[in-house]
């Protein structure tokens, strides 16, 4: 079981160290998405080693992929969008703001 | 014959690159783990899971690293197929099932498009930015913690259970019927946004 | 499933009323031509359910009880189903001629602010982890599409991006953090999990703490804690101003509900476990928030800083958890509210008339309009805690049950940053009042520097007046007010 766990955290941070190291939005998008199958990892282990009940995990977990999809499709509404004003898709290039 | 074809150079480096990795580090990977289990040091499912973990870790350097926006989409599937093993070494088939359909499909091709639509393959500032060596250090950090705490636990962990798929069903909709309803919300949200927010609007405004 | 699970459907009357509202408005706006309705019909559509909603509330205050276990109706939830519907209504009271000068997806746009009330709502009622999960993701996602709607902006789609980049970096950390409770507790019922944590967490230590961190983490961001606030300045500058009120209002009144929710139900028997962290994070959010404040040019990231200086004074109230000081905290929050609505209503009037939101294009108002002049200031002084406003009563309440709590070191750096906090809040008045629109001090005998005297439009007028009148009653006479702060806070600890 600490096998899972483990992946599971050396997967968490690798998406971390993707955030903040990436400057383009798309590759932040693909990195947070590594973070949230970290996290699905962990609840179906949960779920399967000690939930006496078994199932609640397993359904945080289900509800975690959706939102993770969701987010996907939202935020790359707004990188198009950015992208039609700039022409890139890097976020050095929001600038306007101080960041 | 190979050589005649019109290969782009940077599709040479990355066979090489392929060919390197694959020699130097999967074949003497893959050895060990199945010396160990020849010795009946490893477990079949040990074995399983070490070759998955060592797919879904690759995939996921490949997805963080890889300075080619495509390769870095592209290794995320093979992350998340290889997640989509574990979830079937935890016996939840649903979850396996869902997580192909998911990423495999769906957020794959959203990405893909996302990036055909912004060129992003063209756009000459995919390189990481300055403060790389932080970030490594950090993400090191991070992961080291959360790796001690994971381990350093003593859970009080039964025998891995199955997750009967008619229950969870029965579960989800019933006794989670709640949140369900509210994540239908957020995806109406998510959609009715993309959609307004993407949008190319008629007249002459800015977007 | 031995145990009877409770369906009352009765309970969700609010939330029903405003994800109704939700619907009809984006199905209004996108036939209005069929319809034949006018511009203005939508966001006086918005604000019938937002009433209707804190009717509904009201009425049903007297039902309590939980749905399926996932979901508690009590005099905590009723507080912030009233307290965030009434800010929706007044939000949309008082920005529609922005809106409709500056927002294209007007039905859109209407929809996703009914969408982020329903949300914190959520989150205020929850009971168990994964239904705060998807309010904490209703109302954000909700939020990162208004942010980025103001499409002629184009600060807004910048704004928009790191809100929903980092936003989800925020999410995945604080999903992490409740997977890590959910693994040491065993279940993500409020009640089971209390109940695990207060036999025995020895174990599983580790993983909890840093669950623990994780969730204050995720929870921070939402709620903008330094060291969690990078977002908070950009979004709110970036934002259309109707956004950033709600921003700044709904956004931190949810997130300090599910604080509340969370630290004082099942986080409660290892209180020893955050305090530290969050006594940490409430002293870094107080000192860097006003700090930063001092040297902004911009009235939005002014009061981005000033909100984020707010929630570290909050946070104190999390620091000695009981519930003396989780009614307090609340007593303050509504206080804020009021306050924080009445200064961004007030400035979204001023920018209709000048198009700008620049401190420094303040100048001479105290001459061209000295109603609205007087609005801000007093926002403003309220928010710097001066008496006779809400902000002071509030305040002293709050600080008076930290330092009761035995933080009374906290307490007096919070007295300190108060006072700096003065300082910013008086370089405004000192704009208005002081000075002329050509940077003279004011004179007289010259009146026309200033342009000439504007008025303000009726709603203006009234929503402005409503809320003035709000700041200066909860200052004078707080009772009402507390008493359903108090009323909320003791069933939080039932």
């Amino acid at each position: 079981m600490e096998h899972f766990l483990g992946l599971s955290g050396v997967l968490f941070a690798l998406g971390f160290y993707g955030v903040l190291a990436r400057r383009s939005a798309i590759l932040i998008l693909i990195s947070v998405e590594l973070m949230l199958a970290a996290v699905s990892i962990n609840f179906i282990t949960f779920a399967t080693y000690l939930d006496p009940e078994r199932f609640t995990g397993v359904i945080f977990a289900i509800f975690a992929i959706t939102i993770a999809a969701a987010e996907v499709g939202l935020a790359l509404g707004i990188v198009l969008r950015l992208f039609r004003d700039r022409g890139t898709s890097n976020v050095d290039a929001a600038d306007e703001l101080k960041w | 014959m190979l050589s005649r074809l019109p290969l782009p150079p940077q599709l040479d480096r990355t066979i090489t690159l392929g060919a390197v990795l694959a020699v130097g580090v999967a074949l003497p990977y893959v050895g060990v783990v199945l010396v160990l289990a020849a010795m009946g040091t490893l477990s079949v499912a040990a074995v399983v899971f070490w070759m998955l973990a060592a797919i879904i870790v690759a995939g996921a350097c490949g997805a963080v690293f890889s300075n080619h926006v495509v390769h870095a989409a592209l290794s995320l599937v093979i992350a998340a197929m290889g997640i989509a093993g574990i979830f079937l070494l935890l016996a939840s088939e649903f979850l396996a099932l869902v997580q192909v359909l998911v990423y495999g499909g769906g957020v794959t091709i959203l990405l893909l498009f996302g990036l055909m639509l912004t060129n992003a393959t063209e756009d000459p500032l995919v390189t990481d930015g300055t403060q790389k060596p932080f970030a490594f250090g950090v993400g090191l950090a991070m992961g080291a913690v959360i790796v001690a705490a994971m381990v350093g636990s003593t859970w009080r962990a039964g025998e891995p259970m199955v997750v009967p798929f008619a229950e969870l069903g029965v579960r989800l909709y019933r006794d989670f019927g709640l949140p369900f309803e509210i994540a239908s919300l957020v995806l109406i949200v998510a959609l009715v946004g993309a959609i307004a927010i993407g949008r190319r609007d008629q007249d002459g405004d800015v977007s | 499933m031995s145990e009877v699970v409770q369906f009352n459907y009765s309970l969700l009357v609010p939330e029903y009323v405003l994800a109704v509202t939700a619907g009809v408005v984006l199905l209004a706006d996108a036939f209005r031509a069929e319809l034949k309705l006018g511009r203005g019909t939508v966001p006086w559509m918005v604000v019938a359910g937002a009433v209707l909603t804190v009717l509904a509330s009201i009425v049903t205050a007297g039902r309590t009880g939980e749905f399926a276990g996932l979901f508690a109706v009590d005099a905590f939830t009723t507080f912030f189903r009233v307290l965030l519907a009434a800010t929706l209504a007044v939000v949309v009271v008082g920005s529609h001629e922005f809106v409709t000068k500056h927002i294209r997806h007007q039905g859109e746009f209407y929809t996703m602010l009914v969408f982020a009330t329903l949300g914190g709502t959520v989150m205020a009622a929850s009971r168990e982890l994964l239904t705060a999960y998807i309010g904490v993701e209703l109302l954000s996602f909700s939020l990162y599409v208004a942010v980025s709607l103001a499409k002629r902006d184009p600060r807004s789609g910048e704004a928009g991006l790191k809100y929903v980049l980092l936003g989800g970096v925020a999410s995945a950390t604080l999903l992490y953090g409740m997977s890590l409770i959910y693994g040491a507790a065993g279940s993500t019922s409020y009640g089971l999990i209390a109940e695990h944590l207060a036999k025995d967490s020895e174990g599983v230590h580790m993983a909890l703490v840093l669950g623990l961190a994780m969730v204050i983490a995720g929870l921070g961001f939402k709620a903008s804690a330094v060291p969690f606030h990078m977002w908070t300045p950009d979004a709110y500058e970036g934002a259309p101003l109707p956004v950033t009120a709600i921003l700044s209002a709904t956004s931190k009144a949810a997130a300090f509900a599910l604080i509340l929710r969370l630290f004082a139900g099942p986080l409660l028997p290892v209180l020893r476990d955050w305090q530290w962290m969050i006594a940490v994070i409430s002293l870094l959010t107080m000192v860097f928030g006003n700090l930063i404040a001092l040297q902004q040019t911009n009235i939005k990231r002014l009061l981005a800083y000033s909100s984020i200086g707010q929630v570290g004074f909050m946070l104190m109230a999390v620091v000695t958890m009981s519930d003396v000081s989780a009614s307090a905290l609340l007593l303050h929050l509504g206080g804020y509210l009021v306050t924080n609505l009445a200064v961004f209503m007030a400035v979204i009037a001023l920018y209709n008339q000048t198009g700008s939101e620049e401190i420094s294009d303040m100048r001479g108002l105290a001459e061209s309009n000295p109603y609205l002049a007087l609005v801000i200031a007093a926002g403003l002084f309220s928010l710097s805690g001066m008496p006779l406003l809400a902000g002071f009563t509030t305040k002293f309440i709050l600080f008076q049950a930290a330092a009761s709590g035995g933080y009374l070191w906290l307490v007096s750096i919070a007295v300190i940053m108060s006072t700096v906090s003065l300082y910013y809040y008086l370089q405004v008045v000192r704009q208005m009042y002081v000075l002329q629109a050509d940077g003279s001090l004011i004179d007289p005998q010259s009146p026309d520097v200033n342009g000439p005297r504007w008025r303000l439009t009726a709603t203006g007028y009234v929503v402005t007046a409503g809320l003035l009148a709000g700041v200066v009653f909860v200052g004078l006479y707080v009772s009402p007010l507390a008493v359903a702060a108090n009323r909320a806070a003791a069933a939080l600890f039932s």
